[in-house]
């Protein structure tokens, strides 16, 4: 079990390192300098693609997707779980009493809108056109990291398994499509920025009102 | 598939020819066009396919090369293939592909043959990723490789060579001009109503699409006689200066852009002018006010807004009165996107519409959740997507008959293009005009001359 958690942690480590690493390599494509006045605040851009913009009623391709929207929703709030297990976990520490059933739930429903993701991905001719190996393989070891996760919170036979996938994981997260967990954040806050910096966003907040 | 045009065969022909030395230079110009905004973008899509159904192109048609995801990956497989380590390492599994024959033409396709750069797409994505910034790097490569559909390059070579997109001589320009003055002062009864041609230091130099002196002389009047009915101190330039409209915008080479854009920043300097006013004209004020300065690396030493701005304000400051009982037919509003969603003038126009007439009915959706009505991104100059250009507009007309309107507002002259032939496709039965046109017929004379102050005209 040491040598599973020691590899847990050299995948950690190699994750943010190798994170970090894509993020100097971005920040070498260097920042534009902006010549034409803004006609809003950026910041509120930034603040609104954060916040309001996130909303279901704020985006019509999350309203005409519902369904999908809430197994996102869910499959994220499970993988947070799951790694907030692992982090007791590496502690030596198991949750107990109502923590553990939160924890449960949580990382049950996350699997269970992972797993409905792959189906979406496998059952639509569109989506098999969008997708590569490595859509497969990412959802493949987030879900199977998340149901583990949930299997452990009721027995700790299983705790091998979680740790290997877990490493597995963290292993590959700088290597696929899951370094969106650090360029998303990137993204929207360009996002927000170029949107409010132009007065688009807020929405109704234009500055040439 | 494209329709056969006599430039298909010439840019089928460019493609076959292409070359080693075509692709690295491709790829050096796709290069530079990343900032680290961009990078990040290229690192961000997780192929969900939300945003699928957000493309017009996709809801008239929903075929995989139509959603812009897929477009998209196409440009960030070549991205990783040759700028990350993963791709080369793995091409396989990352989905990494190099930039040759066949992808140039997926290229070709997919960011002229399928997309308006509207950036639709960009406010429904799930992550939040610019879409179009990275379109436009794409359509930028592909010019270096000489794959600019010729007729969309051949609008810009136009405004390169005579100083606007449609070769109006200074004569032709001039005479026009004139004209329209006579018939202003015919319709306002003031002798003193002009069209001033370079009226050194007035307050606004306004610039027309080359499509109002060409085809539509009437807006010209209607601009015209918004300014006159405001008392507003402005000019028109008589040489270069005059033609708002850039399609450098649209096949991404910024040398080119940068020079079409100096013609205004040259006649704003020669003529002493302080607002820069642009006209019904949704690109050529995102040329002018947003991507101009980024195109000549300097800060404007002047003011850049669209007339719809400066009609709002004669409205707020009652510098004109309108009577909307002069417009009683229901008219509804289209939002071109670059004007709204990536210029941010939204409520402007709808302040100023509600002013002027009796009746007035939103689509749905609108503001910056607009459809485009197909013809943005230079697709009005792209014979070769005729076809698809009208059919992903059936999005555009099903909105407007919806609407129930009998009048449909478009500020901008490409999209009153688009929407007059898509008038005639589906049989709409709707009049198209520009706001000022509706301004001007709800004007509300002043009771005596001098109510308006004309001693500037």
């Amino acid at each position: 079990m040491g040598g599973l958690r020691l590899a847990v942690l050299l995948a950690a480590v190699w994750a943010v390192a190798a994170l970090g690493c894509l993020y100097r390599n971005v920040q070498g494509y260097g920042r534009r300098t902006l010549y034409a006045r803004p006609a809003g605040d950026p910041g509120r851009g930034v603040r609104y693609a954060f916040l309001q913009g996130m909303a279901p009623w704020a985006k019509e391709s999350v309203r005409l997707n519902l369904p999908s929207y809430a197994a996102g929703l869910a499959f994220h709030a499970g993988l947070f779980a799951g790694f907030a297990l692992l982090l007791a976990a590496l502690c030596g520490l198991r949750p107990q009493g109502a923590a553990r059933a939160a924890a449960g739930i949580l990382t049950l429903a996350g699997g269970a809108g992972g797993l409905a993701l792959l189906a979406r991905r496998l059952r639509l001719a569109s989506m098999r056109g969008l997708s590569s190996p490595d859509d497969y393989l990412s959802s493949l070891l987030c879900c199977g990291f998340v149901l583990l996760a949930c299997g452990w919170t009721r027995t700790a036979a299983l705790e091998p398994a979680w740790l290997a996938v877990a490493a597995l994981l963290l292993a590959y997260v700088p290597l696929g499509k899951i370094r969106h967990c650090l360029f998303f954040f990137i993204t929207r806050y360009q996002f927000g920025a170029f949107f409010g910096r132009r007065g688009t966003f807020p929405p109704g907040g234009s500055a040439h009102a | 598939m494209p329709e056969t045009m006599p430039e298909t065969g010439e840019l089928q022909a460019r493609l076959d020819r292409l070359t080693e030395a075509d692709f690295q230079r491709g790829l050096e110009v796709f290069r530079g066009k990343l900032g680290q905004a961009e990078a990040s973008f290229l690192n961000s899509c997780v192929h969900c396919g939300l945003c699928a159904q957000s493309c017009h192109y996709h809801r008239a048609d929903p075929a995989l090369e139509n959603i812009p995801a897929h477009r998209l990956e196409l440009i960030a497989s070549v991205f990783r293939r040759n700028f990350t380590l993963m791709g080369r390492l793995a091409p396989g599994l990352t989905g990494a592909r190099p930039l040759d024959r066949k992808m140039a033409e997926a290229w070709l396709e997919a960011v002229f043959g399928r997309c308006s750069l509207c950036g639709r797409c960009s406010i429904n994505c799930t992550v939040g990723i610019p879409l179009p910034r990275i379109f436009r790097a794409a359509r930028a490569a592909l010019g270096a490789m000489g794959l600019v559909p010729p007729d969309l390059q051949a609008t810009v070579d136009t405004a390169l060579k005579h100083g606007n997109n449609m070769a109006v001589t200074r004569e032709d320009w001039v005479e026009t001009v004139q004209w329209i003055e006579e018939e202003l002062q015919l319709e306002t009864g003031d002798p003193a109503a002009r069209l001033p041609l370079d009226r050194q230091g007035a307050n606004v130099l306004f610039t027309v699409n080359p499509r109002e002196p060409k085809f539509f002389p009437l807006s010209l009047q209607a601009s015209a006689k918004v300014f006159w009915a405001a008392g507003e101190d402005w000019t028109l330039a008589s040489d270069g200066g005059w033609d708002l409209t850039n399609y450098g915008l649209f096949n991404c080479n910024d040398q080119e852009a940068g020079r079409i854009t100096r013609n205004l920043v040259d006649a704003m300097a020669r003529l002493g002018c302080r607002t820069l006013v642009i006209g019904e004209c949704g690109h050529g004020y995102g040329a002018a006010r947003w991507e101009g300065p980024e195109w000549l690396r300097q800060s404007f030493p002047f003011e850049v807004k669209s007339i719809l701005e400066l009609m709002d304000e004669y409205v707020r400051d009652g510098r004109i009165r309108l009577d909307p009982a002069r417009n009683p037919l229901p008219v509804t509003l289209h939002d071109p996107c670059n004007l709204v969603r990536h210029g941010g003038v939204c409520e402007a126009q709808r302040r100023v519409l509600r002013g002027a007439v009796a009746s007035f009915t939103e689509m749905t959706p609108n503001r910056e959740q607009n459809f485009c009505c197909g013809g943005g991104g230079g697709q009005l100059a792209m014979a070769r997507y005729k076809r698809r250009r009208l059919q992903a507009g059936g999005v555009k007309a099903e909105q407007i008959r919806q609407s129930g309107a009998r009048i449909v507002v478009a500020p901008c002259h490409n999209c009153i293009d688009q929407l007059m032939e898509l008038n005639r496709e589906y049989q709409l039965n709707v009049q198209i005009k520009t706001v000022a046109e509706m301004v001007a017929d709800a004007i509300v004379p002043a009771a005596s001359p001098s109510e308006v102050s004309h001693d500037h005209r």
